[in-house]
């Protein structure tokens, strides 16, 4: 009999990028195209005509600055928590989802706060191009952090109730990699609209 | 298939025909030289063509450093080593 029938089956290894973040992957690179097309859009209207115009609004730098700290430091617990999901401790996992639910909340109610002002000063979507401009643009980013958040706000309830199993734990990734990318997202958009 | 063929050559005849070039609206050569709006276009142009290159060769990049840091290659690795040495060792003896 030859030997080979006797070697053991190949044993089972996962694969070096699970499927679950090679799709996530290919939601952020569309999601990426969706906001160069709309930076494209605003680089148009930002570089053609004097920017911005004499009589509207300027945008508020020392809040927002503030707000920039608040989403970047909500990604510290993520990260923390993802790592906890690695030693196995639920317990801070659900304390770090939970913080970064919280900062993730904070900075929309700051944004949102700074968008009431500034409606209230006259820069409105319909009223001119640079109001339509910003308001497209930050209102997207801030439409992903509220899914972001609604993602995150779920996975803190999940865990919080049952145990840390691979499934979950491979979707808590997913949920992180998302926030990433939003927390990412802002770095970029943060300096072009406010800063340049 | 003698009228899918036909209507094959209808289509590309159509297709053939001689049309005016025209320029979109908002293409850059609609405006003048040192126009602000063909400036704006240009970067804007620059930025939509940069993206995708950029986002690919990230993605790429961290598959293949993924890749090669995995465990599967370097059992696949250990293995050839292995099997290298044990036909070797079988040499020897015969």
């Amino acid at each position: 009999m030859p030997r080979r029938a006797f070697a053991p089956p190949p044993r089972e290894v996962a694969p070096p990028v699970s499927n679950t973040r090679i799709a996530m992957l290919v939601v952020i690179a569309g999601e990426t195209m969706l906001f160069a097309g709309l930076v494209g859009m605003y680089l148009v209207f930002r570089l053609s005509r004097p920017w911005p115009p004499p009589d509207l609004p300027r945008l508020p730098l020392a809040l927002t600055t503030v707000n920039t700290f608040v989403l970047l430091a909500s990604a510290w617990p993520m990260t923390r928590a993802l790592r906890a999901t690695r030693r196995v401790a639920p317990r801070t996992v659900t304390r770090g989802i939970a913080l970064t639910a919280l900062l993730g909340g904070l900075f929309l109610a700051i944004q949102g706060a700074e968008w009431v002002r500034l409606l209230h000063h006259g820069l409105t979507l319909g009223g001119s191009m640079y109001g339509a401009t910003f308001y497209v643009l930050i209102g997207c980013h801030g439409a992903h952090v509220l899914i972001a958040l609604a993602w995150v706000a779920i996975m803190a309830a999940i865990l919080s109730r049952g145990r840390l199993t691979p499934r979950r734990r491979a979707a808590l990734e997913m949920c992180g990699m998302y926030w990433y990318f939003v927390c990412a997202l802002w770095l970029f958009l943060f300096p072009l609209v406010y800063l340049y | 298939m003698m009228r899918r063929v036909a209507a094959l050559v209808v289509v590309l005849l159509l297709a053939a025909r001689s049309v005016w070039a025209q320029s979109c609206a908002m293409c850059g050569s609609s405006f003048g030289q040192n126009d602000p709006v063909t400036r704006a276009f240009s970067w804007s142009i620059l930025f939509l063509m940069a993206t995708p290159y950029t986002i690919v060769g990230l993605i790429g990049a961290y598959l293949y450093f993924n890749y090669r840091r995995s465990p599967r290659r370097r059992r696949a690795s250990v293995d050839a080593l292995a099997r290298s040495s044990a036909e070797d060792g079988q040499g020897d003896l015969a």
